[in-house]
């Protein structure tokens, strides 16, 4: 195990390297063709693609989409990089490709798996272009709830929802509605469990839904952006409803400190229900890390939140059709049906645009809604609540 | 002669002086980086948590704010609490186990003792959170104790997963080759010649224990003592993954107040107050230290 371990160590080091070493040479034969401008470039132009998302993410782009774009467009060789852990990951390529606007410089990255939205000072620099139907002819079949900016461009999403073991809860007993879940939980103490809200997003998803269920279950009155005071206040009904629940959690109130740790659970039969992500439940179910008694369902009546994972291209890319052919390529019926298969995720088309055998298939994670809990100050304001007034060994009531 | 005699006193003046400058350049680059990455942030950080901007307020001014809030909020004494009781049962339960195993590395040279000394080390090479994973399969929830319980008919096994039982297991056995090592190094210095005379002057093995073996070992107790407070008060990997909600050790605690609460002031603060809890220890452990130079010298 130490051996192989370490083996795996050296091993991502040399990759490590190579992968520098590719990325050193391009920034300078980028630089040669632009100089003699007359000439077109090689044969196959390079498109730069950075993610800084999980390994199931890189390794599906890396051994999936990059072979596939290039087998049908030849024309392109597309150059991906893993960015995760390094720097603030895409965030700092955008930061790049910033700088390089300044200078007219080659930013050297054609797309970004990165979120335009949560940087208002780089759209106001105009540093992304604009995609919608008339550069990305499939921008069309994009579900509206994912458009949330018009520079960045969703090409899947993952929302939490709820994984039982159906040989243990009968499917009659299946809660349908969040109230229904609390109902569930208190008549089962000790067979539900949730992660930590800081620790992952399938607990802090859970804690997000029960503040909709006392805030009148309207997502969009939480703006992104500084809190409000007023609907905080009103968080201390969300405690009161987990607290109550609280002594019925998993191990009397036991809260595991990740996803993962909430998957391990519900796999070795120590509790049988959880909130999970859809995409490490599907995941999980299909490499038999989940029993398949295991059945995921989402509330009828308000979902939990979740979220899309855009692209966004800056506007200064060098290779700007290739780039956009790319984002497009991302949207086509092959790859999107690739995000449901290979990585779990939710497509980002309209589901009616997808072959109607996957619709029933994944019918237990298709929602028609996704809410998205708009994070930052908002997540602060909802973390130190919970450990201060749902988790916590100090009676909330004594001071 | 008396000429000859003040040459060779200058050139070993001279010896003097040029070796004792290559020994100040040979520490000038950690003394650098200690004060450039320690000390200097250290310093900052304490003042920081004492100057305090009011609001509308044009300069900061001293105040003890930051850690009035800290031990005003019970959560927050409850975390420190909790990570001193963690830091004193982790410790005391690592010598319970350490020094019998010390004692027997020291004495035997048996086959058997060089596999438990081969053993007791195995720790060191195994990365806290790959250790984190491993305990939870272990003790766990139908982890591998409870399971073998079942099997002998006892079902009333509770996890010690997410209970600060957990964090102590995980740290003990973290703990151990560093505690088997210096334990003992420290009773191999314990002359055999001395034991042997006392044995031959009719003294009993306990006697020999605790008139020569346990004075004798005071020193490089202290010194497992000190690192063993230090490095499991600031421990984070294993209390983060095996630890409770509530209440958390410091360094998850901190951690959260940063990443998460994104109130710098306030982590801050607590990485004050463990800087000078973990300071306090550190005292002790310099005072053992110079005072077993002094003595050699």
């Amino acid at each position: 195990m130490k051996v192989l371990l370490s083996k795996l160590s050296l091993f991502s080091i040399v990759c490590t390297l190579l992968l520098a070493a590719c990325v050193m040479p391009s920034a300078n034969s980028g630089a040669a063709p632009a100089a003699g401008a007359a000439q077109p470039a090689a044969a196959t132009s390079v498109i730069n693609v950075y993610t800084d998302g999980d390994t199931n993410i890189s390794d599906w782009f890396a051994n999936i989409v990059k072979p596939a774009f290039e087998k049908k467009y030849p024309q392109y060789s597309v150059n991906f990089v893993t960015v995760r852990g390094v720097g603030e990951g895409t965030k700092t390529i955008a930061d790049r490709a910033l700088a390089a606007m300044k200078t007219n410089a080659d930013p050297q990255a054609e797309v970004l798996d990165f979120d335009a939205l949560g940087y208002p000072e780089m759209i106001e620099a105009g540093l992304w272009q604009k995609l919608d139907e008339t550069n990305v002819p499939n921008a069309k079949d994009v579900v509206k709830a994912a458009r949330t900016t018009e520079f960045s461009m969703a090409y899947r999403g993952s929302q939490v929802l709820i994984a039982y073991d159906s040989s243990k809860v009968p499917e009659n007993e299946v809660p349908k509605t969040f109230a229904d879940l609390i109902t569930w939980i208190k008549a089962h103490p000790g067979q539900f469990a949730y992660c930590r809200p800081d620790k992952g997003g399938s607990g802090g998803n859970f804690v997000d839904r029960a503040i909709y269920e006392v805030t009148g279950k309207d997502p969009t009155i939480f703006k992104a952006g500084p809190v409000d005071p007023a609907l905080v206040s009103k968080f201390d009904d969300a405690w009161a409803l987990l607290r109550d629940i609280h002594p019925a959690i998993y191990d009397n109130g036991s809260y595991p400190a990740g996803n993962n740790p909430s998957l391990q659970l519900l796999a070795n039969g120590s509790v049988s229900m959880i909130s999970a992500w859809s995409d490490q439940s599907l995941q999980a179910l299909s490499k038999g890390v989940l029993p398949d008694t295991v059945k995921l369902y989402q509330f009828t009546d308000l979902p939990m939140p979740g979220g899309y994972a855009p692209l966004s291209v800056p506007k200064n890319a060098k290779n700007m059709k290739g780039a956009l052919d790319f984002v497009n390529f991302m949207l086509s019926q092959e790859m999107q049906i690739s995000v449901l298969k290979d990585i779990g995720g939710f497509p980002a088309v309209e589901w009616a645009t997808l072959p109607k055998d996957l619709q029933s298939q994944f019918t237990s994670v298709i929602t028609n809604q996704v809410p998205t809990w708009p994070g930052g100050a908002w997540s602060a304001a909802r973390d130190k609540g919970w450990y201060e007034k749902v988790a916590t060994n100090i009676d909330p009531n004594s001071k | 002669m008396a000429s000859q005699s003040i040459t060779f006193s200058t050139i070993r003046r001279l010896r003097h002086v040029t070796s004792a400058l290559v020994g100040y350049l040979l520490v000038t680059p950690p003394l650098l980086v200690m004060i450039f990455l320690i000390f200097l942030p250290a310093l900052q950080a304490v003042v920081r948590t004492l100057f305090v901007q009011a609001q509308g307020a044009s300069a900061a001014t001293l105040s003890l704010v930051n850690y009035t809030a800290f031990f005003g909020n019970p959560i927050a004494r409850s975390n420190l609490w909790f990570t001193i009781w963690v830091t004193l049962v982790t410790v005391a339960i690592l010598f319970v186990i350490c020094f019998p195993l010390a004692i027997y590395l020291r004495f035997s040279s048996s086959w058997i003792a060089n596999a438990v000394q081969v053993l007791s080390l195995f720790p060191l090479f195994v990365p806290g959170i790959i250790l984190a994973f491993a305990l939870i399969r272990f003790i766990g929830p139908h982890g591998t104790v409870d399971t073998i319980l079942q099997l002998i008919g006892i079902t009333r096994f509770t996890t010690p997963y997410l209970k600060p039982a957990g964090i102590i297991i995980g740290l003990v056995w973290e703990g151990i080759p560093f505690t088997v090592l210096v334990l003992t190094a420290g009773l191999r210095q314990v002359d055999n010649a001395l034991i042997e005379s006392a044995r031959d002057v009719g003294a009993s093995e306990w006697r020999v224990f605790r008139s020569i073996l346990l004075p004798l070992v005071q020193r490089p107790a202290m010194i497992v003592f000190c690192l063993n407070v230090i490095g499991t008060f600031g421990a984070f990997t294993l209390p983060y993954l095996l630890g409770p909600a509530a209440p958390q050790m410091m360094g998850v605690y901190m951690q959260q107040t940063y990443g998460e609460y994104q109130d710098r002031a306030g982590a801050e603060t607590q990485a004050v107050i463990t800087f000078l809890f973990s300071a306090v220890v550190g005292i002790l452990y310099v005072r053992t230290v110079t005072k077993q130079r002094a003595e050699r010298r």
